[in-house]
Formats: structure tokens, C-alpha cells, sequence
């Protein structure tokens, strides 16, 4: 795996060497990877629909572009930046300090929350998130979760390590603590109301102690103008109260 | 379900039949070169199969729609197919390398005999045998490039693995999304192979 990554960040290196420079245009072909409801996700139709979707129409229609969506990877997201396929990202991501090395990042455009599931007839009831360390955990491998786990649980002697469970996907998280393997599952709040509906769970917590960042669009590393503009078009959108509306559309914490 | 798969159906097809066509070209083309070329281009087709075959076929996608798509304007669908034709192109070599030399060396040499060209001979005594014995490794290539069509989707092409993870991040059913997805790929393999099996009776060399 190792080999595998130092050999694509090689090629991507060179692919960076190699672009030219971008054309202006009226069109905003932004990157997105459409498999995380609410955010992003297709209806049965193939549209792209979700939060982050109609927030970049919206922010296309106040800059006066066209936006056109295309879908990703969610790892090649970067990449396609640096290799200027696409002018913009949205895609719940999050300014991560090794992200910023590589692209920028506009404002926050959503602030999120972290939720935790346990079953619904479990009868566990939280105070706060370290009462978590008397149960079985479970967070998805790699996310923002399951560092904090380490960091303020595990590495602290609060929560045995064999007692956490990483999970590659969350929906398989959320049917271990269905089926009783794992007692709570901790992850980003918005996408948890509907797992847990579909999972006969509940959300026992809901909390920012666990979070750093919030969401922001990324643009090409330097490309200050596309990038203003859409900091001025999601400061209009908060001002006029789009922003709310689309949250409440799609039931964001 | 099927309304979020279907879609992805043609493209799946489109782009193994695409990837094929031109990895049996290339194979073919190759498999001549190792076998009859001179040192500098038996050389090429050597590194050409050795390297590729080394190398994950993501990273030649990789390549193709990064690297290379910066100079010629390509779509991430044909970038895709071209890099999996290239990467296929390589195993197909191996296997009309082994198809060539299992035709009788006597059948050159009469050929040559009879006043044939050497490229005459190649192209109408040696080859037409050889894809007859290359088709049964041939159906295993197609099941492959088949299942490798799927790793086009990091670059933005919407195939059927794609498709199934849409339905399955809506739908929340992944068992469902992935069990329909592997029921399809079963169906596109099972008639891709039985093409290929009436092709091979159909040619097939009568003692």
C-alpha cells in the first residue's frame, strides 16, 4: 500500500508539472463523490442531488456561472484539483491540515456535529461523550471519529483498546450495533438520523466536543478569484437565509 | 434498484468492448513483435508486457487522465477504456505469444516454401491458427477486463460498480445494491463467454 501511494503521488507530481494554465469560462466544473447522504448522493434518476449539491447551485447562480457536477472518487477529489479537471470540490470535506498543503479551502459553509447511536431498547443514556468509555465503540476507519477515540479515550486509559472497533463503513457499523456486537457507534450527526431510522437505532448524543473543523469548498491551489468569489456568495447565502432553508430541507444539525 | 443500475449497464459493456478491441490489437501487434521481430523491437514488446503487467491497472488510469490527458483533450470515459485496452493489451501478448508458438514451426517454413513473404505468411498461415488456439484464454481475458472495468470509476466514469454504490448510499440496502450489481456482472460474463465459446466452434479447425 505504501509502495502503491508514494508510486501515484509520483505520477500525480508529474501530472502537476505538466498542466497549463486554466481558461476562464463561464461554466464551474466541480468535483464531487456522490455516495454520502444527505450531502451528496444521486436520486433514482441519476441527478445529483443532496446539501452540498443545491448549495453549489445556489452559489453558481449568485456568482452568475453555470455549474456543472461531475463524480469522483472521493480520494481522487485532490488530485483532480491539482490537476485542474475540475475548479472546485464539495464534497463534505473537511479543511484538514494536510488538505491545505495542497488545495485551498474557503470559509466554513456548514458547521457539523457529531452524533452517537446506540440501539434503540439499549437504554444507554449519555451526559457527555466520555461516558462512551464503559461501552463497546465503534467509529469508521480513518474519519475524524475515531482520532478523537484514540487521542482522548484510548490513549488516556479511559476506554480499553479492545473495546473499540473500526469499521470501513459506516452502515456496517450501524448493523454490528444492531445486531448487539458494538453498544455505540460515533459519527458525523447528520448522515446518523437516517441510519439510524433505517437500523431501529437512537441517537443517544449529539455533540461538538469531538469535532475541529466544519465543511468547505476547495479550489486549486492559488486560484484566489474563483475562490473569493465563492466566499462572498456563501456569506450572501447565510446573510439571505438560503443557507437555513437547504438545512432544514435536508434535515442538517 | 434497477433504475440505478441500468444506466451503468452500457457503460460497463461499452467500455470492456472498447478496452478489448484494443488490447487484441495491441496483444496481437505485440505478440508478432516477440515472436518474429527484430532485437529492437522484440525489446519493446519484452518491456511493454513486462512493465504493464507490473503495473496496478489503477495507476494506468491514473496516468492516462492525469498525465497524458494534458496534452490530448480525453474524456475520463475514453481515457478509461484506453487505459484498461493498454493494460489488457499486455496479458493478451502473453496469450497470442503462446497461441503463435504453438503453431508447428513446419507450417513457416512450408509457407516460405511455397513463396510466401515472411509478413504474408505470418498474416495469413500463422495467425488465422493462432486466434483459433488463443480463444479459451481469451474468455478468461474478457472475464477479467470484464470485473477490471470497475476501477474506471475513480476517474468519474459512472459504470455499474459506481451505480451500485449510489443505490446503495440512497437506498441504505448494500446487500441489495451489490448482490443486484454482482448479478449482472454473472449475466454479462456468463454471455460474453458463450459468445466467444460459438466463435471458437464456429472456427474451429476440422482434422
Amino acid at each position: 500500500m505504501k509502495v502503491m501511494t508514494s508510486v501515484l503521488c509520483g505520477i500525480l507530481m508529474l501530472g502537476l508539472c505538466l498542466t497549463g494554465a486554466a481558461i476562464a469560462k463561464d461554466t464551474i466544473v466541480v468535483g464531487t463523490s456522490a455516495d454520502y447522504p444527505p450531502y451528496e448522493y444521486t436520486d433514482d434518476k441519476g441527478e445529483f442531488v443532496g446539501f452540498d449539491m443545491e448549495l453549489i447551485r445556489a452559489i453558481g447562480e449568485k456568482m452568475g456561472k453555470k455549474i456543472k457536477i461531475v463524480d469522483m472518487g472521493f480520494d481522487t477529489l485532490i488530485a483532480g484539483l491539482q490537476n485542474e479537471k475540475i475548479d472546485a470540490v464539495i464534497a463534505a470535506m473537511q479543511a484538514s491540515e494536510e488538505r491545505k498543503q495542497k488545495v485551498d479551502f474557503s470559509i466554513i459553509y456548514h458547521e457539523i456535529k457529531d452524533a452517537i447511536l446506540a440501539r434503540a431498547d439499549s437504554g444507554i443514556e449519555l451526559a457527555s461523550v466520555y461516558d462512551m468509555a464503559g461501552y463497546k465503540v465503534a467509529a469508521q476507519t480513518g474519519a475524524i471519529q475515531e482520532k478523537w477515540i484514540q487521542e482522548n479515550l484510548i490513549d488516556t486509559g479511559k476506554l480499553p483498546a479492545e473495546n473499540y472497533f473500526s469499521y470501513e463503513r459506516v452502515d456496517n457499523a450501524a448493523m454490528d450495533v444492531k445486531a448487539g456486537r458494538v453498544d455505540v457507534l460515533l459519527i458525523i450527526a447528520d448522515p446518523a438520523t437516517a441510519l439510524a431510522e433505517k437500523n431501529d437505532l437512537k441517537i443517544a448524543l449529539i455533540t461538538r466536543e469531538t469535532v475541529s473543523a466544519g465543511q468547505s469548498i476547495a479550489v486549486t491551489k492559488g486560484n484566489t478569484e474563483l475562490l473569493d468569489a465563492i466566499n462572498k456568495a456563501i456569506e450572501a447565502l447565510k446573510a439571505d437565509g438560503t443557507m437555513q432553508a437547504l438545512m432544514d430541507k435536508y434535515k442538517l444539525l | 434498484m434497477l433504475q440505478f443500475l441500468l444506466p451503468g449497464l452500457g457503460v460497463t459493456v461499452s467500455v470492456t468492448l472498447i478496452a478489448l478491441g484494443l488490447g487484441g490489437c495491441i496483444g496481437a501487434m505485440m505478440a508478432v513483435f516477440r515472436v518474429y521481430g527484430n532485437p529492437v523491437v522484440k525489446c519493446l514488446a519484452v518491456s511493454y508486457s513486462v512493465v504493464v503487467r507490473a503495473v496496478p491497472v489503477v495507476v494506468i488510469i491514473f496516468i492516462l487522465f492525469f498525465v497524458i490527458s494534458a496534452f490530448i483533450d480525453l474524456s475520463p470515459f475514453m481515457s478509461g477504456a484506453i487505459a484498461l485496452g493498454f493494460a489488457s493489451g499486455a496479458y493478451q501478448t502473453e496469450i497470442f505469444r503462446g497461441a503463435i508458438l504453438s503453431v508447428p514451426r513446419g507450417q513457416m517454413t512450408a509457407a516460405r516454401g511455397i513463396g510466401m513473404s515472411r509478413a504474408k505468411a505470418i498474416r495469413c498461415i500463422i495467425l488465422p491458427q493462432a486466434f483459433r488456439v488463443a480463444i479459451p484464454s481469451l474468455i478468461n481475458e474478457v472475464t477479467l477486463v470484464l470485473k477490471d472495468s470497475s476501477l474506471v470509476f475513480v476517474i468519474g466514469v459512472p459504470e455499474l460498480m459506481r451505480r451500485a454504490q449510489y443505490a446503495s448510499a440512497s437506498t441504505m440496502e448494500p446487500l441489495l445494491a451489490f448482490g443486484t450489481a454482482a448479478c449482472f456482472y454473472i449475466l454479462l460474463t456468463l454471455t460474453l463467454s458463450k459468445l466467444l465459446e460459438a466463435v471458437e466452434k464456429r472456427f474451429a479447425i476440422q482434422f
